[in-house]
């Protein structure tokens, strides 16, 4: 069989694995429509779950790699032309996945259409919703004028700037969802906004990244000199990044297993969502301190699998995070509530929540690989 | 304007939960739904060992976070201090009763009064279905239906959106006391206008020493809780080294 027939097949393959993966999540998305949140493994105490981690995690990234993009569309860093179109479409559909995710959630897509018009400035659920319509619109129209080659007129800078500014504020905005919430002090403060915006820079590069050497080994086309100094230069930056989020992450930790203020004693009694080895908990062993010693050393850090690795474990890692932060919290139950339900309350997403999940991810590799076919995303100024 | 605000006297209530199911039967409420309320709490270890039952409701906070947080301002406050809900506004976000200090936000998972609407009767043949029953007695989804919830709010509020007590604003709007007041066999309960001097409500908090849940928030609940009930009696003593 020859290599391009057997590359057909595999494409083939690959798009009926992701239409499958789409048919069952919209049967999904229909029996949530009509049957409701019952579906969910939820309650009146676990309140927010998977579909909403998700799309934490999704929104998060697509900002991070608004952030990238805006070295070369912002900055004007030049060398980095050749990625900026890749890594605005990566933005694009990854924040797709992520409203797919949340229009489950909320389990009526006119809901967020509705969220859009009826404005309450001092929710920062609205603010998120609002700036995260404006991104993905800006997105769209400045991808749009990389299309047809206009990259630096006025319009096409404007377009870049909003993005960028969106991308910063949005995930300050969902850090301050859980940080303006009195009820729950673990959450509370300005903290939360910073660790957004920090994990959301992180699993923008880890995206790229992966996507990158992803893309290089599906393909098998040669990689320019260019595009290999790129590479390099986005690993030193991931492994920045690392270690930014790792000290964020340390200081964090040890002020939870430190204090005795009451409301944080739940991290000492909570079992944890994915276990702990003593007070780090698993994804963080696995999803940062890994990849950061894979990025330390550096015969691994030249070798294009350990960066994959380092990327995954990553992209998986900060998913965990935001799962174990939002379940931490919610862990036990509120006043009342507590009569009904025991002192601490564990959860495993159900069959529907893992399809919404599917729906979203299946959604958004769709659109990398439709993009990535029909849009020409290595394109660069000349 | 009045600012309406609740007494709960903890010595005179007894904890029978006459205020919850009033409340229940008032404004529809569904299974696993608690807009009336407790916090049941036990001190000291056996034998020494004493229980104590605080009634909780909506606190219609001055400093609302749900209202605050409400993306749509579904959740608002009326200009008597009422914190209201409007479930057409509702996008089933959810924030509000996450971000309720005082958990008495609920939402509806599922169908609300799912087990009244089973056509399907206990006993084939022998019994009538829940569904009969409520037609039989010409309800509305339950056979105690109120149809008097519908003045503000839609008597029962549909699956998706949250739900919580609104001091029965249906009632004080016509002049009556919430239902829960009304029904509370200890008077265990003082409800009123906090800005007129002369109001029950006003003398009581003035009277006595009164607490709020989770004050330090800053959320001004406008639920105050006086006294307590302890008959307990003990011997005077200093102790002993």
């Amino acid at each position: 069989m020859s290599q391009t027939k057997k590359s057909k097949g595999l494409y083939g393959m690959w798009l009926g694995l992701l239409g499958v993966a789409i048919i069952i999540g919209m049967v999904a998305a229909f029996r949530l429509f009509t049957e409701g949140h019952g579906l969910f493994n939820t309650n009146d105490v676990i309140i927010w779950s998977l579909p909403l981690g998700v799309y934490i995690f999704l929104a998060l990234t697509s900002s991070g790699l608004t952030i990238l993009a805006s070295i070369p569309l912002v900055f004007e860093v030049k060398k980095y032309d050749t990625v900026a179109k890749r890594l605005v479409f990566l933005a694009i559909a990854t924040l797709m996945g992520g409203f797919v995710s949340i229009g489950l959630e909320l389990g009526n897509v006119f809901h967020m259409i509705y969220n859009f018009i009826s404005p309450n400035f001092s929710s920062p659920i609205w603010w998120i919703g609002f700036i995260y319509s404006i991104e993905l619109l800006t997105l769209v129209l400045k991808f749009w004028r990389m299309h047809v080659g206009d990259w630096h007129s006025r319009f096409s800078k404007v377009l870049g700037n909003i993005s960028f500014f969106g991308a910063l504020v949005a995930p300050l905005m969902i850090g301050a969802v859980f940080g303006l919430t009195e009820s729950r002090v673990t959450y509370f403060g300005p903290v939360m906004s910073i660790y957004c915006l920090l994990l959301a820079f992180l699993s923008g590069i880890a995206l790229s990244l992966f996507y990158d050497l992803m893309y290089a080994r599906v393909t098998g086309k040669d990689v320019s000199e260019k595009k290999v100094e790129i590479c390099n230069e986005f690993t030193r930056i991931f492994s920045y990044a690392l270690g930014t989020v790792i000290v964020f992450t340390i200081l964090k930790i040890t002020i939870e297993s430190a204090t005795f203020v009451p409301e944080f004693l739940n991290y000492h009694k909570f079992k944890h969502a994915f276990g702990a080895w003593r007070i780090f908990h698993t994804e963080v062993i696995f999803g940062l301190f890994l990849p950061f010693v894979l990025m330390a050393i550096p015969s691994l850090r030249v070798s294009n699998t350990a960066r994959m690795m380092a990327a995954a474990l990553t992209l998986l890692g900060t998913l965990a995070m935001h799962m174990e932060i939002l379940l931490a919290g919610q862990s036990r139950p509120v006043g009342p509530k507590a009569e009904h339900y025991p002192e601490f309350l564990s959860y495993f997403p159900s069959i529907w929540e893992w399809l919404v999940f599917l729906l979203a991810v299946a959604v958004m590799l769709l659109l990398y690989t439709l993009g990535e076919r029909y849009l020409n995303l290595e394109e660069a100024p000349a | 304007m009045p600012r309406y605000a609740m007494i709960i006297d903890l010595q005179r209530c007894v904890g029978c939960s006459a205020c919850s199911i009033a409340c229940r039967n008032e404004n529809n409420v569904t299974d696993g739904i608690y807009w009336s309320n407790k916090i049941t709490q036990t001190s000291g270890t056996f034998p020494n060992v004493r229980y104590h039952y605080m009634p909780t409701l909506c606190n219609h906070c001055q400093n609302a976070p749900c209202v605050r947080g409400c993306p749509t301002q579904a959740m608002h406050k009326l200009d008597n201090g009422i914190t209201m809900h409007d479930p057409k506004k509702c996008i089933g976000c959810k924030y509000c009763e996450f971000n309720c200090p005082y958990g008495v936000i609920y939402f509806n998972w599922d169908t609300p009064h799912k087990t009244w609407r089973n056509s399907r009767p206990l006993i084939k043949g022998a019994t009538s279905s829940p569904a009969e029953e409520v037609k039989k007695v010409r309800g509305k989804a339950i056979p105690y239906y109120n149809p008097e919830r519908e003045a503000t709010l839609p008597g029962i509020r549909p699956r998706g959106v949250v739900e919580k007590c609104t001091f029965c604003d249906h009632r004080t709007r016509k002049g009556n006391l919430p239902y829960c007041v009304e029904a509370c066999p200890s008077d265990a309960r003082i409800f009123g206008d906090i800005n007129d001097p002369n109001s029950e409500v006003s003398k009581l908090l003035g009277k006595f020493r009164p607490f709020r849940l989770r004050e330090q928030l800053g959320t001004e609940p406008h639920v105050f809780y006086i006294r307590d009930f302890n008959p307990a009696n003990y011997q005077p003593s200093k102790g002993g080294i």
